[in-house]
């Protein structure tokens, strides 16, 4: 069956001007397609413009060159507030940090972005927000607010957020970034399923190869350019997993320039004096 | 439709997620607010309470006064001026229409010794014209001039003279001399200030006229008419030339008008008293506002993030802005409604009350004083959010999920 391309990006390009007067590429020449009920996984190491990608894709960013289409229109041409509603409608998002508003109920949160519908969505926001609440296992949670949830149950009212309005396509930015393998696994697991059950198209970003490996296709990104390659067959000549996942993490120049926040310790611990020409290839890594 | 209503929840939300800041911050605007309206009711009761008090001096609006004299020095002929008075007025239709002769003196028997005291002869349009009040009793009827014994309403000065006697258990007073007679007692007029002891006598024109042959040759007889204000202006030259008409030459009929409101430095001095508490309840106002701007700016600094994802999640620009303000709208305008009530409560407290006590008409809580109050809650609320909501639309989407 030929699926139907959801987002497109075509010779995609971002830079940005530093402060010294020179140009930083995040991302160069990236063509990627997305098609609907696509789970797609791309991995890069911090600072290698993940996020900017995601951004791209989730349309909350504009490209410096080339062009993003989403349902075969061409998204520069769109006015913002239709580009923010069409966001709104066809987008859910989950984050790292989950974001979820301090203070809310997992109820409130999750009734967010429903708030921004209009209609009978508007309108049966609450109950709305009840089932896919009761659909993530939480619904005996509901009136608990983020800082009464655990890590998991919080990521998982976040999924529960950036599904409530049956999006055409989900972006989780390392989803699992925040939580131990065990619960990041059982996360993993709830967003394919309500992703499939709902035929949403995912797109997950992440540096854990056991969460790369749920996805169909698989993307690399590095120095800005994306190149798609077999994670089957790479896993099948790897050794272990996380310490493949530790290499693709290595901080950069780069990652430093752009004061990725999520650096964090660990990924600072497993830097390895290697080589880009050493990375090319997952195998090539853990060989 | 569902926008605003989804704006207005997330604004009611937002307030309601940050109470105490929300409290604090609304303080000062609630008490601004109290104080603009308590101001501007109070100048209404004062404004009611100056107008009741001109009332009684000059009438009300509009009275139109006629006076006669003769400019040859003869004695003027009161009865057939009386006659032509009521011949004129009975074209007009006036309804309140009263004669003035003050002071008439009498002899007055009192508990210790016979005494002048001055009389006040009115027909019973003139209470309701001046709006005198009354300490006890009532003032006169129509049928009151029919009385053998005439009845006579007199101050509370006079009435301690006999030791504030019950008005119903046949008080009357006695005089001697050409009105020799006695004279029920039917009201009082309580002290128009503090220390006031002019005994005075408030008797019926008709009941003074009919125990004397003529009227004393030196009075002045004065008449007052209360007409509808708005056609005042058209009404006196007219009502004059009607009175000066079939008058000889040497008789000069003056009408003119004798109520507060004839005279414009009243109503001017009413204005300033507003405009100046009001100003100064207004810088109250702006001040509390700059308060909530400040803590609404730092507090959106705190909230860049949330911003940030509700944008991700399809808020647009329009509809942060939106939110934004309202919070400060829907805030301001809820301590607008505390403070209006804080001001309704302090108005209606028994010592506000105490001090406009000689007020006859007590008017409702002024709704113009509500109306402003709120008016001016929503508007510095709106001031106070517009910046705040400026900040919020022009954050960065990406810089703000990152802050």
């Amino acid at each position: 069956m030929e699926l139907v391309t959801l987002v497109r990006l075509e010779g995609v390009a971002k830079h940005v001007l530093l402060p010294d007067d020179t140009r930083l590429d995040i991302l160069r020449s990236v063509d990627l397609a997305v098609a609907a009920g696509d789970h797609v996984a791309i991995v890069g190491r911090s600072g290698s413009g993940k996020s900017t990608l995601l951004n791209l894709l989730g349309m909350l960013d504009s490209p410096s060159e080339g062009a993003v289409w989403f349902h075969g229109e061409p998204v520069r041409k769109m006015r913002r507030g239709k580009l923010d509603r069409l966001r709104g409608r066809n987008v859910g998002f989950v984050f790292q940090q989950f974001n979820l508003l301090a203070g809310r109920t997992a109820l409130e949160n999750v009734e967010m972005p429903l708030g921004y519908a209009s209609g009978r969505a508007f309108w049966t926001r609450r109950a709305a927000a009840t089932r896919m609440l009761e659909r993530v296992g939480l619904g005996h949670r509901l009136e608990s607010t983020p800082e009464q949830l655990s890590g998991g149950e919080q990521q998982r009212v976040a999924i529960a957020r950036a599904l409530v309005r049956r999006p055409a396509l989900i972006l989780a930015d390392e989803p699992t970034g925040a939580l131990d393998v065990e619960t990041g696994g059982s996360v993993m697991e709830l967003l394919d399923d309500i992703a499939s059950e709902a035929d949403a198209a995912l797109v997950t970003i992440t540096h854990d190869l056991h969460v790369a490996a749920r996805a169909r296709r698989h993307y690399r990104l590095e120095a800005g350019v994306l190149t798609e390659f077999d994670l089957g067959a790479t896993a099948g000549e790897t050794a272990g997993a996380p310490e493949l996942a530790e290499s693709v993490d290595e901080p950069t120049a780069e990652g430093a320039a752009l004061a990725d926040a999520r650096a964090d310790a660990g990924d600072a611990a497993s830097v390895r004096p290697s080589s880009r020409a050493e990375h090319a290839e997952p195998a090539e890594v853990a060989s | 439709m569902s926008g605003l209503v989804g704006a207005l929840g997330e604004a009611w939300s937002e307030l309601r997620h940050h109470k105490l800041r929300v409290l604090l911050s609304l303080i000062g605007i609630a008490v601004s607010v109290g104080a603009l309206t308590a101001v501007v009711a109070l100048s209404e009761y004062q404004q009611q309470q100056m107008e009741e008090q001109s009332d009684q001096s000059g009438g009300r609006p509009a009275t139109v006064s006629i006076s006669v004299s003769r400019t040859d020095g003869a004695p003027m002929d009161w009865d057939a001026f009386d006659a032509h008075v009521a011949q004129v007025s009975e074209r007009y239709s006036f309804d309140y229409l009263t004669r003035i002769v003050d002071p008439v003196p009498l002899q007055v028997q009192t508990p210790e010794q016979v005494r002048p005291v001055n009389a006040r002869l009115v027909d019973p349009a003139y209470p309701v014209i001046h709006r005198t009040p009354l300490l006890e009793g009532r003032w006169f009827q129509e049928a009151d001039a029919e009385l053998l014994a005439p009845p006579v309403v007199i101050s509370e000065a006079l009435w301690d003279v006999y030791g504030r006697p019950d008005l119903g258990a046949g008080f009357a007073l006695r005089t001697t001399g050409d009105t020799a007679g006695t004279y029920p007692v039917i009201g009082v007029t309580p002290r128009q200030y503090n220390g006031d002891e002019e005994k005075r006598i408030t008797m019926m024109f008709d009941s003074y006229a009919a125990r004397l042959d003529a009227l004393p040759a030196d009075v002045m007889v004065m008449y007052e008419v209360w007409v509808p204000e708005d056609g005042v202006a058209e009404l006196g030259p007219v009502l004059a030339a009607d009175l000066r008409a079939g008058l000889d030459d040497s008789t000069e009929v003056s009408v003119m008008r004798t109520d507060w409101a004839s005279r414009p430095d009243a109503q001017s001095s009413m204005a300033v008293f507003e405009l100046v508490t009001g100003g100064i309840a207004a810088l109250v106002l702006l001040l509390g506002g700059l308060g909530l701007v400040n803590i609404q700016l730092v507090a959106m600094r705190q909230r860049i993030r949330e911003i940030g994802v509700r944008r991700s999640f399809g808020a647009t620009q329009g509809r942060i802005f939106t939110s934004v303000l309202l919070e400060s709208v829907v805030a301001t305008a809820v301590a607008g409604v505390v403070g209006i009530a804080i001001a309704v409560a302090v108005l209606k407290a028994p010592f506000v009350m105490d001090m406009f006590s000689a007020m006859q008409d007590i008017p409702p809580f002024p709704v113009r004083a509500a109306v402003t109050g709120l008016v001016a809650a929503v508007a510095i609320g709106a001031l106070a959010g517009f910046i705040p909501a400026l900040m919020a639309v022009r954050s960065n989407v990406i810089d703000a999920l990152r802050f």
